[in-house]
């Protein structure tokens, strides 16, 4: 730590640092483009010039490091001249049409222009014009508006990890294009609207709808991933228009994947459920919320029958609630006596499955220097989870993998270990058993029979000599038929190599509905037993039957066949929920109502309602509430959804610990791993037009190799539970792959 | 004393009455000022800021491309406009109200107009029948300056070299 002088001002330093770095600590604005705080130093705009004493030229304060005894002037002649000249030197090109441009009144070049430009050109020549291509449904070009700052071109690069924008030509003819005709199909290139600092990249979807001025802006958290990015909501009359993102270095840095910036689309589809409605005599009335909710009411209690039990009452909820959402619904049917209370739809065996903690903090995540996954493409399941393990791959932590297929991560791969999902279970325990053996312990008798194999040793081996280490697991093995012993070899393998574990298959808010309790009780039924029984009602919460169960054809079936009574709470209109439910009330989406989302690492985000529910739709839990009421249930007096808060956080539920016990298990017919593609997980992203038109959108594809195809006797024309087959060699033999935009299986699964 | 002695004096002489009296018949016999409204009209000035109107292209095409800019610079809140992309994918509104109710003819929005679409035209003599009648659209404005064209054309023309 040293002195400097800026602009006679005596500041602090410290050695390896940035000019620009200090006058932004300390308030002295120095104006940029190139310049990003999260991105390398590129210094080709050379607006930050500033006057260093001693040196001949002005110098880029964004790359010169400070010294000792540095006197530096932001503001004296040399650097207000040189300051100006870059400025007309930038605007030749720049075309004049900031009435027309979305960036307008949130522009980095306008803002810099009005303090370091000139009223006049005195550039009479021609400007340069660049066509423009299409890059895709989520972004705008505009490249005669670009500055070559090269921001986007590092983004892709240095954070989205795949080189979509690039330079070509050199001087005037110098142009910023995507390399590929295909379109951009980073699952976070939007970030690259947010670093232009000029309009040539600007979003499609807002496209000349808006000013930046117009809008309101509240701040939220995303819900589509374990992260929770911390977003900034922008609405206006009542609508959300934008959804930008808001820098929190513990959670999202700057950045945000598109799901979580695209989705608000879907809010103001079409398919809204905008009323409540009430099927009398097989077809549906729309009726005011009194008439609804009464009718809930009197048919909740006749379900109970006459010996007035509500165990025949069955509670399920999907993943997106938020946790005031699911403790209130908990609490109502906990008061009505029920205990057939369930989130984990898409679970086959609820008894057989992934359950295990994740003990990493985000912002440790980029500093672990190796990393196992199991089961899981980071990459577009949890952009930002695999954002920071990017990064401690770029410095040089190492990743190995156990999948069943190989996918495109976009970082370098130490050891990848595709296998049959069966054989997941096996490798794991192989080395954990080597991992016994090099540290000296007891190997249990299960594990014993086992031979080891290179790959376990070669996995162990890297576990156990690197310091920090972290275990990542996914979703593609909740439904695998040793699900719950690859959750329990890995907390062993970490507990035994000192590593730290993430669980991705916890997806949505799912940590949250653990924490409210929102599991059946000792003598509840889950989620399988309910479908299997005769309930007499159900209460659905936001449940769109063909994405959410397991397997959506026997679920249909297990609720319209039987005479249960039903009421759904759900955001969008649905079919089958239409065709088995008795009353539909319409609830808020996202953004529409306030609450809690937990993210991976427990961290309670609250968020306020951004904007009202649409016409007569209402917040969820104000709904719940207000059913309890009417059901005569007391202790429902809230105010406001921060006192549902307090009280959750005083009732915190433990999940249900699981035994440590190993009993692999050998099947041997092919093997389906069922994984919703990466916008298809939730109702918002379902209704997100521009971007189920993407690239990743659009994934809807049965991978298989060629024997399997052959095994099955499928062609690539053929469908296979419903989905388009593709063959490849990327799948392990005997295993089919299903990422789907479409609904869940409707035949039994394999 | 002395301011005394003036006074009676002048009130001795009616030179005051005489002073009033001599304006009278000077305009008895000079030319008349007062025109028959509406037959004859006063000139106005090409700046004159009447009732608004939206201009076009020689071409046809409507001039304003929904920059907004007219709608924040006014500072009656007068302007209420939507924006959206047209099928050509050129910037347009969709709506454009200004209410004259609000409206205090400052002229701002055609000062702010980057393609000189919004003008104020020299028409001030104009009425509406119902309350609504007050909220120009984008329709009427169009028609406005279509209605105006020549005059509009003039007045501008008349006043550019002195911008
Ligand atoms: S498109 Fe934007 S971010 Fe990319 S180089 Fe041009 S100005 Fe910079
Ligand atoms: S003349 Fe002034 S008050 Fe009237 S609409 Fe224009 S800017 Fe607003
Ligand atoms: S009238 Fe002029 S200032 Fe107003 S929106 Fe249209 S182009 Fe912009
Ligand atoms: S910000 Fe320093 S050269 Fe661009």
């Amino acid at each position: 730590m040293f002195e400097i002088e800026i602009d006679g001002k005596l500041v602090n330093a410290e050695a390896g640092e940035k000019l620009i770095e200090v006058t932004d600590r300390v308030g002295i604005s120095v104006p940029r483009f190139c310049y990003h705080e999260k991105l390398s130093v590129a210094a080709n705009c050379r607006m930050c010039l500033v006057d260093v004493e001693g040196a001949p030229k002005p110098q880029p304060a964004c790359s010169t490091p400070v010294s000792e005894g540095m006197k530096v002037s932001t503001q004296n002649e040399k650097a207000k001249s040189a300051q100006k000249s870059v400025m007309e030197f930038l605007l030749i090109n720049h075309p004049l049409d900031c009435p027309i441009c979305d960036q307008g009144g949130e522009c980095e070049l306008q803002d810099v222009a009005m303090s370091y430009g000139s009223n006049v050109s005195r550039f009479n020549e021609g400007k340069r014009v660049i066509a423009d291509s299409n890059i895709g449904a989520l972004i705008h070009t505009d490249m005669t508006r670009c500055i070559h700052c090269t921001r986007c071109v590092r983004f892709g690069t240095e954070i989205a990890g795949i080189m979509e924008m690039g330079g070509t030509g050199r001087g005037e003819s110098l142009k910023i294009e995507p390399f590929l005709n295909e379109g951009i199909q980073s699952e976070l290139s939007g970030n690259m609207i947010d670093v232009c600092p000029v309009g040539a990249l600007t979003s499609k979807p807002f496209r000349y709808e808006l000013r930046s001025w117009q809008m309101n802006s509240t701040e939220s958290i995303a819900r589509h991933d374990l992260v929770g990015s911390n977003i900034n909501v922008q609405t206006y009359k009542g609508k959300v228009k934008r959804i930008v993102a808001r820098s929190n270095d513990s959670v999202n840095e700057t950045w945000i994947s598109d799901r979580d910036r695209f989705s608000y689309e879907g809010l103001s589809h079409s398919n809204r459920l905008l009323k409540p409605q009430v099927k009398f005599d097989g077809t549906w009335k729309e009726v005011s919320w009194e008439v609804a909710l009464d009718f809930c009411v009197k048919g909740l209690l006749r379900s109970a029958g006459e010996s007035n039990s509500m165990n025949s009452l069955g509670v399920l909820a999907s993943k997106t609630a938020t946790l005031e959402e699911y403790y209130l619904l908990q609490k109502l049917v906990s008061e009505l006596g029920c205990e057939n209370i369930d989130y984990r739809l898409g679970v086959k065996d609820t008894k057989n499955t992934i359950n295990l903690e994740s003990n990493v903090k985000l912002s440790d995540l980029e500093k672990i220097d190796h990393a196992l996954i199991v089961g899981s493409y980071t990459r577009l399941e949890q952009p930002m989870i695999n954002h920071r393990l990017r990064k401690a791959a770029l410095r040089g932590g190492t990743v190995d993998v156990i999948n069943s297929m190989q996918f495109d991560f976009n970082l370098a791969l130490n050891n990848e270990n595709i296998i049959i999902p069966c054989e997941i279970a096996n490798l794991l325990a192989s080395t954990l058993k080597v991992v016994l053996e090099s540290t000296n312990q007891d190997v249990p008798e299960e594990l014993n029979k086992l031979t080891i194999t290179k790959s376990a040793t070669k996995i162990a081996k890297k576990l156990l000599s690197s310091d920090a280490s972290v275990i990542v697991l996914g979703e593609h093995v909740i439904n695998n038929d040793n699900a719950k012993n690859i959750s329990n070899l890995v907390a062993m393998l970490a507990k035994n190599t000192n590593s730290s574990t993430l669980n991705l298959s916890k997806t949505g808010n799912s940590i949250a509905a653990d924490i409210a309790g929102f599991f059946p009780g000792k003598d509840g039924l889950d989620v399988n037993s309910m479908l299997g029984k005769d309930m007499n009602a159900y209460i659905m919460f936001d449940v769109y039957p063909e994405y959410d169960f397991h397997n959506s054809s026997t679920a249909i079936k297990a609720l319209s066949d039987k005479n249960s009574f039903i009421v759904s709470m759900n955001s969008f209109y649905n079919n089958n929920v239409a065709d088995y439910s008795d009353v539909m009330l319409p609830i808020s989406s996202y953004y529409e109502t306030s609450g809690t989302h937990v993210n991976i690492e427990g961290e309670f985000q609250t968020f306020a309602a951004s904007v009202k529910a649409p016409q007569e739709s209402k917040p969820a839990w104000k709904v719940i509430k207000v059913l309890a009421d009417l059901l005569d249930i007391s202790g429902f007096n809230y105010s406001d959804s921060s006192n549902v808060l307090e009280e959750a956080k005083h009732n915190i539920k433990q999940g249900h610990r699981a035994e440590e016990s190993i009993n692999i298990t050998d099947t041997n017919s092919v093997e389906v791993i069922w994984q919703p593609s990466p916008y298809s997980i939730d109702a918002l992203l379902r209704h997100s037009d521009s971007l189920q038109e993407t690239k990743i959108g659009q994934i809807n594809k049965a991978t298989m190799n060629s024997s399997t195809a052959k095994h099955l006797n499928l062609g690539d024309k053929d469908d296979y539970l419903g989905v388009p087959v593709v063959i490849s060699s990327l799948v392990a033999n005997n295993c089919v792959f299903i990422n789907a935009n479409k609904s869940t299986p409707s035949e039994e699964q394999a | 004393m002395f301011d005394k002695l003036i006074k009676i004096f002048k009130d001795f002489t009616l030179s005051e009455l005489l002073l009033g009296m001599s304006v009278t018949a000077k305009e008895l016999v000079n030319t008349k000022i007062t025109v028959q409204f509406p037959e004859e009209r006063t000139p106005i000035s090409p700046r004159f800021r009447g009732i608004h109107a939206l201009r076009r292209y020689p071409n046809g095409e409507e001039r304003c491309i929904a920059c907004k800019l007219c709608e924040a610079v006014c500072p009656a809140n007068a302007i209420t406009i939507e924006s959206e992309m047209r099928d050509d994918g050129t910037r347009r509104t969709t709506q454009y109200d200004i209410d004259l109710f609000k409206c205090i003819y400052c002229g701002f929005c055609e000062e702010a107009c980057p393609v000189d679409a919004i003008v104020e035209t020299q028409i001030f003599d104009y009425a509406f029948e119902s309350r609504e009648g007050s909220v120009l659209t984008k329709e009427r404005l169009l028609e406005i300056g279509d209605e105006n064209k020549k005059l509009i054309d003039k007045t501008k023309l008349e006043d550019s070299k002195y911008r």
